[in-house]
């Protein structure tokens, strides 16, 4: 049931701040998400603040120092057809090509895409768990093959998002302005671990507002994609999935960046079979090293054990691709 | 007869609904309006099985904008009777029950109570003030849990029926029966291999994307009027007025155009609930159904339990065989298992057979027809078995179907002997089609093919047809249109009348303008509507020749007509100048077809398969595709296909996707379209279509139904190529990659891996 709430339409990025600050307030972007919650009354909300025509947090450009800047209210869309970030920085655009359907790509924002609530189903459907306050995760004893292998502690959901694992490999910085000001933080430090709070996914107080995304330019010899495992062709979240992006110079791997979806209730970086990369030739020795690395320390549920080789070999099939 | 002798039978013109449909024109269940129209919302149950201690629902009817609240107790109580639901019956009492919980809720999403207020906003947010005081009871919600020892009681009064005999005995299998043929345990000895298999499919639904909507106006004479989207305007009428207690005269239902029902919408949900807050309310109320609410509170198709015994000896005859079928009905009797036990072996001429099936109830939705109901669960468990057989006896899987096929005459395990059927002719095309003999490289590849029968039914229907005086007719039947049947039925009215398809302007009546009609179901329409139209362009002749007759001043019975000219005695008139001169001759001119065959000849389905498995994340992909299915006669050959087509594709995601998540509470997991994964055009290749034509002897142009035998085979042949892909069979539907990874890990882990346990005997 879609409960009674305030609309409010901010006209600048500070009237959002100052809309939004108040508890009860939640931000509107694309509202693909957004509203689907309410109607299903996973939460509730007395006050909408649409950002959506805020003009300074729209498009993607180019930076002054060979970067690239986001804009929050950047389209998925937008950003799978965008010409220097598919020839530049592939991983990003592969996986915004790679999330939802096209009207949802047309309709969802970069910074919804990030701040979108997790899939997990008990988390949607009528059951107290430990994200909604409650003090249990219902995925422990229950239908748990597509929950996660890493990083549950009190909630085993895993992180949605396709674009957050290739921001992630991609090193990218958020902006995010609040009351106090703005700060730009890795986007490594943007997500929140069960362990540390199962109710939140991110490192937004209220009233916070992330406004746009940075990258660096793109390493020399720098490589990069995403990969997805879904059942379905469209229309569907990640089994797993994996970006990956790399710095190849003369031969051998300068630096490695594997991040993961799919697996944990954060976008997953592997800091392990980046270490299994780092220094070595991409070859298949690397290769099998680095996809064995990425599930070794794994701790499946009762029921999605068969991540454990599907990240393996996803990652084995990722990475020989980078190499050919 | 050739196709050449027809004009219009085997052409392809364009529906005559096509534009409404392709420019949104057209009014489907959730577009209807009335002035004063209020909305309701239905309470559901969160518990899959708890009884009721107390409602109140006095903070919702005290809810500004709130007309009227209901529930149980607003229902009439009247002695118990079977009501026929359009495919079966059912007690007065499991209706009643299914439509508003009385004193236990037996699944989530089960109606507790209705509200009627003046927005679809207002009367669910008085829903939620509506209190109900449940005490959760402990669930089952397979079959094998609810016939274990112990397990909950979910009908209190349910006794089991055995062999057709009560047995007295309380419990939650409402029905266990027996069909034996011949002496399958000597059978079984004759066998050089006997191959047993225990087999599972998980609840699926049928996906029809129009949800479940009702506008019900009890007006003020006493009069329940409905607009609603269903598969049959008469059995919406029967169920709505058994369930109020009323004559059918009292109610009267037009049919909407329906946005897909696979059999899910034969039965109702929503009519009663609506027609009671109209008689609090003394207004319109339409209810709409969400996609929550289409999952967890209407009929999907049982999940079931099977075993599988066949035996056959080394030149390739099968002996024996042995089915268990135990079907989920969910929370009321009625599971589809005797069609599927009247289908399990329906494509074998088999001398020794013995099948059991279990209807079983379980705190899941009270389960619904969906599209051969019963069949495609069996055929997955026999056509898995049949292709163990072949591979073991070294035979080609298509030659070993067609050494054991059954043709006129065979006898099936529930009775019947087939009259002409074409289950060898399809074979023949199977074997016969370029995809069979295709060579398909690559690793993980494989290819796997099944066939599937569906009996189809006759049934009553009733048509019209009224002469305009420009030689064109209108046509008025009774069957609500799902397919394209208003133009399957107007060819067959258009070839009799010697006229094109476009001079029939057809229209889906509602209860008080056309005679009976059953519901649009069973394969049924274009075999016995298209037969109805037949009967009634043939009485428009028989008036027609009295017209000419007394024109010429002659008998009637010496006017002939053929292809659209009337002629006697060397004068002639074409059907259109007669049409002219009706005024002067006596009159309007209105045919009438009433039928009710009883003999429709059932249609057999064969599936090729080519997939390819990705052993690194165990998804399945399906390259190729080819349906093949006795049409009897192909009226409208695009819409054939397109049934056939859908059937695949329905066939196909249940294979490999399909499946209510379940809770170990019972609360349904996955009940939106992003987490109930139907296959979309990019899981999917281009089906390829062969129309087999074995004409049905009785039907006046040899219609088979269509509508249903094609969503047999495919799970069975998709399996059966990830066994070629991988060498490892599963048991299990669906298919999904997570089953598909634990497979293959499992044959990894074992030595001699994929090697599958065939206990050859002798």
């Amino acid at each position: 049931m879609l409960s009674q709430f305030a609309y409010r339409k901010a006209g600048s990025v500070q009237e959002a701040i100052e809309l939004s600050s108040r508890p009860g307030a939640r931000i509107l972007a694309g509202g693909s998400d957004l509203l689907g919650c309410l109607r299903d009354g996973v939460f509730s909300a007395d006050r909408i603040v649409s950002i959506s025509g805020l003009k300074e947090l729209k498009g993607v450009a180019a930076t002054a120092g060979g970067g690239m800047r986001i804009g929050a209210l950047a389209t998925l869309a937008e950003i799978a057809g965008h010409p220097r970030l598919r020839q530049a920085y592939p991983a990003l655009a592969q996986a915004a090509a790679a999330a939802a359907s096209p009207q949802l790509r047309n309709q969802g924002t970069i910074g919804g895409n990030l701040c979108q609530r997790p899939r997990c189903w008990y988390f949607r459907g009528d059951f107290p768990c430990a994200r909604k306050g409650g003090d249990t995760c219902y995925a422990i004893a229950g239908e748990n093959q597509l929950h996660c292998i890493f990083g549950g502690e009190g909630c085993y959901m895993v992180h949605p998002s396709d674009t957050a694992p290739a921001l992630l490999a991609l090193d990218a910085k958020v902006r995010i302005q609040g009351r106090k000001g703005a700060r730009t933080i890795p986007l490594a430090s943007f997500f929140v671990l069960p362990s540390v709070d199962p109710r939140r996914e991110n490192a937004l107080a209220p009233g916070e507002l992330l406004t746009e995304i940075l990258l660096d330019p793109p390493e020399p010899g720098a490589r990069g994609l995403y990969r997805k495992v879904r059942e379905r062709g469209a229309f569907d979240f990640a089994l797993v999935g994996a970006a990956i992006v790399l710095a190849i110079s003369e031969g051998t791997v300068k630096k490695a960046r594997v991040a993961l979806s799919g697996v944990a209730p954060v976008p997953w970086r592997s800091e392990e079979a980046e270490a299994a990369l780092a220094g070595k030739k991409l070859d298949q020795q690397a290769i099998a090293a680095a996809a064995a690395a990425a599930v070794k320390d794994a701790e499946p549920l009762s029921g999605n054990g068969y991540k454990i080789p599907l990240v393996r070999g996803m990652v084995e099939d990722a990475l020989s691709a980078l190499a050919g | 007869m050739s196709e050449s002798t027809y004009a219009v039978v085997g052409t392809r013109p364009p529906r005559h609904d096509a534009t409404d449909k392709v420019t949104g024109r057209a009014h489907y269940g959730a577009d209807f309006q009335l002035t004063g129209m209020l909305h309701g919302f239905i309470l559901r149950s969160p518990h899959a099985h708890a009884a009721i201690r107390r409602i109140d629902v006095s903070k919702a009817e005290a809810f500004p904008g709130v007309k009227a609240v209901v529930t149980s107790a607003d229902l009439p109580e009247s002695p118990e009777q079977m009501v026929d639901i359009g495919e079966g019956a059912m007690p007065l009492s499991y209706i009643r029950g299914n439509m508003l919980a009385r004193s236990k809720v037996l699944y989530k999403g089960h109606a507790v109570a209705a509200v009627a207020a003046v927005s679809p906003h207002v009367a669910e947010e008085a829903a939620s003030l509506i209190e109900v005081d449940y005490d959760v009871l402990p669930c089952a919600l397979t079959v094998e849990d609810a016939m274990r020892d112990g397990a909950p009681v979910i009908l209190p009064d349910l006794r089991t029926k055995e062999f057709g005999e009560q047995t007295g005995r309380p419990g939650n299998v409402a029905e266990h029966f027996r069909h034996v043929l011949g002496d399958a345990e000597n059978g079984f000895t004759e066998a050089d291999l006997v191959v047993e298999r225990e087999f599972r499919t998980a609840t699926v639904h049928q996906g029809y994307i129009e949800p479940h909507a009702t506008t019900v106006l009890w007006n003020e004479d006493g009069h329940v009027l409905v607009w609603c989207s269903s598969q049959g305007a008469f059995t919406v009428r029967k169920a709505t007025a058994a369930v109020l207690d009323l004559p059918v005269l009292r109610v009267s239902v037009t049919p909407l155009e329906i946005g897909g029902g696979f059999g899910g919408k034969i039965r109702i949900y929503l009519e009663p609930v609506a027609a009671l807050l109209s008689k609090k309310s003394g207004r319109p109320v339409k209810i709409v159904m969400s996609r929550q609410d289409v999952f967890e509170g209407t009929g999907p198709t049982p999940g079931s339990h099977m075993r599988i015994k066949m035996g056959a000896r080394k030149d390739g005859r099968i002996t024996a065989a042995q089915a268990y079928l135990a079907y989920e009905a969910g929370a009321y009797p009625g599971a589809m298992v005797a069609p599927g036990a009247m289908c399990v072996f329906a494509a074998y001429d088999i001398p020794n057979v013995v099948i059991d099936g279990y209807d079983v109830v379980v705190n899941k939705p009270s389960t619904a027809a969906y599209r051969a109901p019963g069949a495609t669960q069996a055929a997955f468990a026999t056509e898995s078995v049949v292709d163990e057989i072949a591979e073991n006896l070294g035979l080609d899987p298509v030659e070993f179907r067609l050494m054991n096929a059954a043709k006129e005459g065979t006898r099936r395990a529930d009775g019947p002997k087939f009259r002409r059927i074409g289950c060898v002719e399809v074979l023949e095309a199977m074997r016969n089609h370029p995809h069979y003999r295709a060579p398909l490289e690559g690793p993980n590849r494989g290819r796997g093919v099944a066939v599937g029968f569906w009996f189809n039914v006759g049934l009553a229907s009733s048509c019209t047809i009224s002469v305009n005086s420009d030689g064109t007719v209108n046509l008025l039947d009774g069957s609500v249109d799902l397919s394209g049947t208003r133009t399957s039925v107007s060819m067959q009215a258009a070839e009799t009348l010697g006229l094109r398809a476009e001079d029939v302007r057809p229209s889906v009546g509602d209860t008080d303008s056309i005679g009976f009609t059953e519901v649009t179901g069973g394969s049924r329409t274009t075999y016995a509507t298209g037969w109805a139209a037949v009967e009634a362009a043939r009485d428009v002749i028989g008036q027609m020749k009295e017209r000419a007759a007394l024109l010429w001043e002659t008998d009637a019975a010496s006017v002939e007509f053929d292809r659209g000219v009337f002629r006697a005695g060397g004068r002639s008139i074409t059907f259109q100048e007669l049409a002219a001169q009706l005024d002067e001759t006596g009159g309007p001119v209105v045919g009438r077809g009433a039928v009710n065959p009883s003999g429709a000849g059932g249609s057999f389905s064969g599936a090729i398969a080519d997939v390819e498995v990705d052993p690194e994340t165990g998804k399945v992909s399906v390259l190729r595709f080819t349906a093949v299915q006795d049409a009897g006669r192909a009226i409208h050959p695009s819409y054939v296909e397109g049934q056939m087509q859908g059937g695949s594709v329905q066939g196909i995601g249940w294979a490999l996707n399909e499946e209510y998540f379940m809770s170990a509470e019972g609360a349904m997991l996955n009940s939106s379209w992003l987490d109930y994964r139907m296959p979309t055009s990019l899981d999917l290749p281009m089906i390829d279509t062969v129309i087999v034509e074995v004409p049905d002897p009785e039907h006046p142009f040899g219609v088979r139904g269509v509508g249903e035998a094609n969503i047999v085979p495919p799970p069975a042949a998709v399996s059966n190529a990830v066994y070629r892909a991988t060498g490892v069979r599963l048991y299990r539907l669906p298919m999904n990659p997570v089953a598909v990874m634990e497979a293959l890990w499992q044959k990894e882990s074992e030595p001699g891996g994929g090697s599958l346990h065939s206990d050859a005997a002798a």
